[in-house]
C-alpha cells in the first residue's frame, strides 16, 4: 500500500525546516495571494499549506469578516488543497454542489464555497507544501490558461518561500 | 468550575467534533508510528505538567499543545493541526451558540 503524503513525516519536516508556520511568510505571499483573485476575477484567495490534520493558511486575500481569516486555518477534511498533496497536480472544482468528494463539505453547505482551482506549490526537494487557489461563490468554468496563471503563481510562491530558507 | 471533557461536544451543520487527547495521540501515531508518537506526546504532557491519558479539558490540551509545539520540526507541524483544529472549533461553536443553533 502506497503511504498517503498528507502524513509523510518528511513532508512536515519540510514544512518546518521552511518556516511556513511562521507569521512572517504573509507578507511575503499576500501579494501573489492578491495576484490570484485579480487575475482569475474571484473574491477569495488563499496561499494554503497542507498539514497532516488541518489546513493552515499562509496567506489570504478576500473580503472582511471572513472566520478562515480569523482561524488561519480549517480541518483537512473540508480541504479541497488537500486533492493536490496527493495527486502532485491542479485541482479544479467548477460546480461544488455536484462534485461527488465535496458536495457534503461544510464549505460548501455552510459557507457557499461553490467553485474552487489550486495549483501545487512543490518545493526543489520535491515536496508538496500546499496549494495556490481561488474560491468563489458561484460555479463556474476554468480555462486551462487560467490555470497557468495559477501555475505561474504558485512557482512564484516557492521562490519567495525558498528564498528566505537561504538567506 | 472545569469546562466540559473535550472529545464530546459536535457542531451540527460542520459536522465537528471537538478535538480531545485521543485525538491528539492518534494524530501523532499516524505521522511518527506508535512508540514515537506516545513518546512526543507524553514528553508534550511532562512539560505542560500534565498526565498522559488524563487530559480532560480544553485548557489542558492546549497547554499540552503548546508544549508538543514548542518541540520544533515535524512535531510543531503537528501541533499546528490540532491548535488549527481546537480553534475552528471553538470559533463555530461561538458562532453556532450566537445564533441559537
Amino acid at each position: 500500500m502506497i503511504p498517503d503524503p498528507l502524513y509523510d513525516e518528511a513532508r512536515l519536516q519540510e514544512i518546518a525546516d521552511l518556516d511556513l508556520l511562521s507569521p512572517d511568510v504573509d507578507p511575503i505571499l499576500k501579494d501573489v495571494a492578491r495576484q490570484a483573485a485579480e487575475r482569475l476575477g474571484l473574491p477569495v484567495s488563499l496561499i494554503s499549506v497542507v498539514l497532516d490534520e488541518a489546513l493552515h493558511v499562509a496567506a489570504i486575500q478576500g473580503p472582511e469578516g471572513l472566520w478562515l481569516d480569523e482561524t488561519r486555518g480549517h480541518p483537512v477534511e473540508w480541504s479541497f488543497c488537500a486533492t493536490s498533496v496527493r495527486t502532485r497536480e491542479a485541482f479544479v472544482v467548477e460546480n461544488a454542489e455536484t462534485h461527488p468528494e465535496h458536495r457534503s463539505n461544510p464549505l460548501v453547505t455552510q459557507d457557499g464555497v461553490r467553485c474552487y482551482a489550486g495549483v501545487p506549490m512543490i518545493s526543489s526537494r520535491g515536496f508538496v507544501l500546499g496549494n495556490v487557489c481561488v474560491v468563489g461563490l458561484e460555479t463556474r468554468e476554468f480555462t486551462g490558461g487560467e490555470i497557468e496563471v495559477l501555475r505561474g503563481l504558485a512557482a512564484e510562491a516557492v521562490r519567495r518561500i525558498e528564498a528566505r530558507r537561504t538567506r | 468550575m472545569l469546562s466540559p471533557p473535550p472529545g464530546t461536544a459536535r457542531l451540527p451543520g460542520y459536522d465537528l467534533r471537538e478535538p480531545s487527547e485521543d485525538d491528539a495521540r492518534a494524530s501523532l501515531q499516524r505521522v511518527f508510528g506508535p512508540d514515537r508518537g506516545a513518546e512526543l506526546w507524553a514528553r508534550a504532557c511532562r512539560e505542560a505538567g500534565l498526565l498522559p491519558g488524563q487530559v480532560r479539558t480544553t485548557a489542558q490540551l492546549d497547554r499540552a499543545v503548546k508544549a508538543l509545539s514548542s518541540q520544533g520540526g515535524s512535531a510543531s507541524v503537528v501541533a499546528r493541526s490540532m491548535e488549527i483544529r481546537l480553534r475552528t472549533f471553538a470559533r463555530l461553536a461561538a458562532t453556532a451558540e450566537r445564533q441559537g443553533r
